[in-house]
């Protein structure tokens, strides 16, 4: 009897566990979905920056989050080289669930990343007035097939400096050409004001790439067309560009070693008072006009040269933001852009750090130009730009034109032969892309 | 008869004892090359944004046409030929040493090999600064004993960056080397040598007419070994170099790591496995001929 009675015993100990279980789920439900839904628990954007730039813009970002409270943003620190910044973004995509909302991203990076399919389009989201009051070249350097993947926060621009001490005394006027520049040089050198003319970077990495852009431009040549695939390497204007920075070498005006010169030798060759004119990136102004520079206050710089009757320009660079397709929170990251992007964001960051802006107006803006000067001069030269090739595969191409520019340079290869190679191996490299299109 | 059942009984027996290493080998092994193949004859690279299109043998065509390749290939063989014929020297060399008797033996042995025992990425930092143009040793060293009056920029030129690699190179996996002559030292027996030395021999001439004979399989599987670490190296000119200046000192590996890793071009990338793997192979086939070789030979001198 007793074995008999058990059973309905357990059944109506049953209701009990399932009630219990039937609460819990709800409290569960309570804490975990609805309750923090009416507390507002904030969203985290999170945000990786090189470890340099961080120092920059923490201040802007605390700024915003507490102007937006229901906002947090975990920046994390990255390594200074951003070649390192790169690789992990890159293997933080390919494993396929990226920690990271906001990219910070190089104008070198925008095609390989928009290709690969890693971060949203932005086309819809900014409306083209707004769009118009940034520099040309650096929105257009956030563009892959025709789509907008980036707002650019910061331009960068190969500027060419000049001594002005130099000229002024000679009465010459700054040249306009390359081929002024090489007749100023080889006068001014014969008469020992200066020993050397022209320094520019020949070694083999990614600045001889951005500087070549702008000789090709100036000669009226092209590298890779993004578009059609055409690759324009070994057209007789692309030699002459090889020919004309070999003859600077071979002429004297430029040491030798240029060949194996990044930006920081031709800078300290610069600074030291050693060279007339010289091709490089914006950031040499301030650290030239420092106390101990020996060129303090006798510098100043001029649009990126050209060959007589072609339009030269400079090779644009600069970061700017963009989301990542696997944000779970593109709408809150979207907010975040757009203030930092802002022109009065942009206007105190710039008085702070001395960066060069992306908006137009603010290289004009008074308060800029009391404390830069020489931000209404770079406008000329920003604006006139030579952007490098908006391909998928930016940087296989730029390191096939390294290897052969700095062939040619060193005198290992003749100019015509490393072009050509050059552009073979460019064709080679877009054929498999094309045929695969 | 009966010892035919046998024999084939045994086969049989040995074959089912091998069958589940020789699962995991074409696991481990196979499936992966045949894997690279496969994907080699497509093209998956940001052009095609990342989806795979067949494009047959494309990458290979590809592969004739890239100077890049056929350089970091000539690197490769240079650093792996250099490297292992100076280890191979120094390591007979230190061989011999150890194979004395003489007081302290077992920690002169011991302190031979710390080199080997420390982890590539470090000791790459350590060359790396040892090497250094403003801060390193060596050119402290000879700008003291008067040997040159600037430093020399050791890893900023690419010839000078290769030496420094292979010194390196040399430095961490000499003991290694050595260990392995001594091993084959320590069992050729000592009566061979009296023997050689009452019928008149110098002791070069037992070097080698009795060591080098005998030692031969040693020496050709340290080669073996070394080769196909040599050629495969990465991690020890990644950290010192990356691969320049000018890609002086950029090696297939690491020429293959920048085609996937950065380029994301994997087809080719794939393509680039592939062709090292096959010239891997052909000069492993020629190793284990020359093994084989001398191991007859050995024999025929006992």
């Amino acid at each position: 009897m007793h074995k008999i009675n058990s059973p309905p015993s357990w059944g109506w100990q049953k209701p009990p566990t399932f009630l219990a279980l039937f609460t819990l789920t709800l409290v569960a439900v309570l804490f975990l979905f609805i309750l923090p839904a009416l507390t507002q628990q904030p969203v985290v954007l999170t945000m990786l920056m090189q470890g340099q730039d961080i120092v920059n813009w923490k201040p802007f970002i605390q700024e915003f989050e507490q102007k937006n409270p229901d906002i947090r943003i975990n920046l994390i620190e990255g390594p200074f080289d951003s070649n390192l910044v790169e690789n992990l973004y890159t293997s933080a995509f390919l494993l396929g669930d990226s920690p990271y909302d906001i990219i910070n991203m190089d104008i070198v990076w925008v095609p390989k990343f928009a290709a690969a399919g890693w971060v949203l389009d932005l086309t819809n989201k900014i409306s083209p007035q707004q769009l118009s009051k940034f520099i040309k070249g650096n929105v257009e350097g956030g563009r892959y097939r025709g789509k907008l993947y980036r707002i650019p926060h910061a331009s960068d621009a190969g500027m060419f400096y000049y001594r002005k001490d130099i000229l002024e005394q000679a009465g010459i006027k700054p040249p306009q050409t390359f081929e002024e520049m090489f007749r100023i040089s080889q006068k001014l050198q014969k008469q020992g004001k200066t020993t050397w003319g022209y320094l520019w970077q020949g070694k083999q990495y990614e600045g001889v790439s951005a500087m070549f852009v702008e000789v090709l431009a100036g000669f009226g040549g092209f590298w890779a067309n993004p578009d059609t695939f055409e690759v324009g390497l070994d057209k007789p204007e692309a030699i002459k560009a090889v020919e004309f920075l070999k003859s600077t070498i071979a002429s004297g005006i430029s040491p030798a070693g240029v060949s194996t010169y990044g930006e920081e030798e031709t800078r300290l060759l610069f600074q030291s008072g050693k060279s007339l004119f010289l091709r490089n990136w914006p950031y040499v102004w301030r650290l030239a006009n420092t106390a101990g520079s020996k060129v303090k206050d006798k510098i100043a710089i001029a649009p990126m040269l050209s060959s007589v009757g072609k339009q030269g320009g400079s090779c644009l660079g600069g970061w700017g933001w963009g989301i990542a397709k696997t944000s779970k929170h593109p709408q809150q990251a979207w907010r975040a852009i757009q203030y930092l992007t802002s022109e009065e964001t942009q206007r105190k960051f710039i008085l702070e750090t001395g960066l060069v802006p992306s908006y137009k107006s603010l290289f004009l803006d008074p308060k800029i130009v009391t404390q830069y000067p020489h931000y209404p001069q770079l406008l000329k030269v920003v604006e006139k730009s030579a952007l490098r090739p908006a391909i998928a595969q930016y940087a296989q191409a730029s390191d096939i034109l390294q290897r052969y520019l700095s062939a040619a340079f060193t005198g290992k290869m003749t100019s015509e032969k490393a072009m050509t190679t050059a552009a073979s191996e460019t064709r080679n490299l877009l054929g498999s892309f094309k045929q695969a299109q | 008869m009966k010892s035919d059942i046998m024999r084939q009984r045994e086969q049989r027996t040995g074959w089912i004892l091998v069958t589940p290493a020789l699962i995991i080998l074409l696991l481990v092994f196979a499936y992966p090359i045949l894997r690279a193949f496969w994907l080699s004859l497509f093209t998956q690279n940001l052009g095609t944004e990342l989806k795979l299109v067949f494009s047959g043998f494309a990458n290979y065509h590809r592969m004739l046409g890239d100077g890049r390749f056929w350089q970091t290939l000539s690197n490769t063989t240079v650093f792996t030929v250099v490297s292992v014929v100076v280890e191979l020297i120094l390591g007979m060399g230190i061989a011999l040493v150890l194979n004395q008797s003489f007081p302290g033996r077992g920690i002169v042995r011991t302190i031979s090999l710390l080199p080997w025992a420390l982890p590539t990425a470090l000791m790459g930092v350590a060359w790396a600064w040892v090497f250094n143009d403003q801060y390193g040793v060596v050119n402290d060293f000879l700008i003291r004993l008067g040997l040159i009056q600037t430093s020399i920029s050791w890893l900023g030129d690419p010839t000078l960056a290769m030496m420094a690699v292979i010194t390196a190179d040399v430095w961490k996996t000499t003991p290694f080397v050595s260990l392995l002559l001594l091993a084959g030292l320590q069992s050729i027996p000592a009566d061979l040598y009296e023997a050689h030395a009452i019928d008149g021999a110098s002791s070069w001439q037992s070097f080698r007419q009795v060591t080098l004979p005998l030692l031969m399989p040693q020496i050709v599987i340290a080669l073996l070994f070394r080769f196909a670490q040599s050629f495969g190296i990465f991690d020890l000119i990644q950290v010192m170099t990356g691969g320049g200046p000018a890609g002086g000192t950029e090696t297939v590996s690491i020429y293959i790591y920048s085609t996937v890793m950065r380029y994301l071009d994997f087809g080719y990338g794939a393509a680039l496995v592939v062709c090292t793997f096959l010239l891997l192979v052909a000069a492993v086939a020629i190793a284990v001929y020359w093994l084989s070789r001398s191991r007859v030979n050995a024999a025929g001198g006992n």
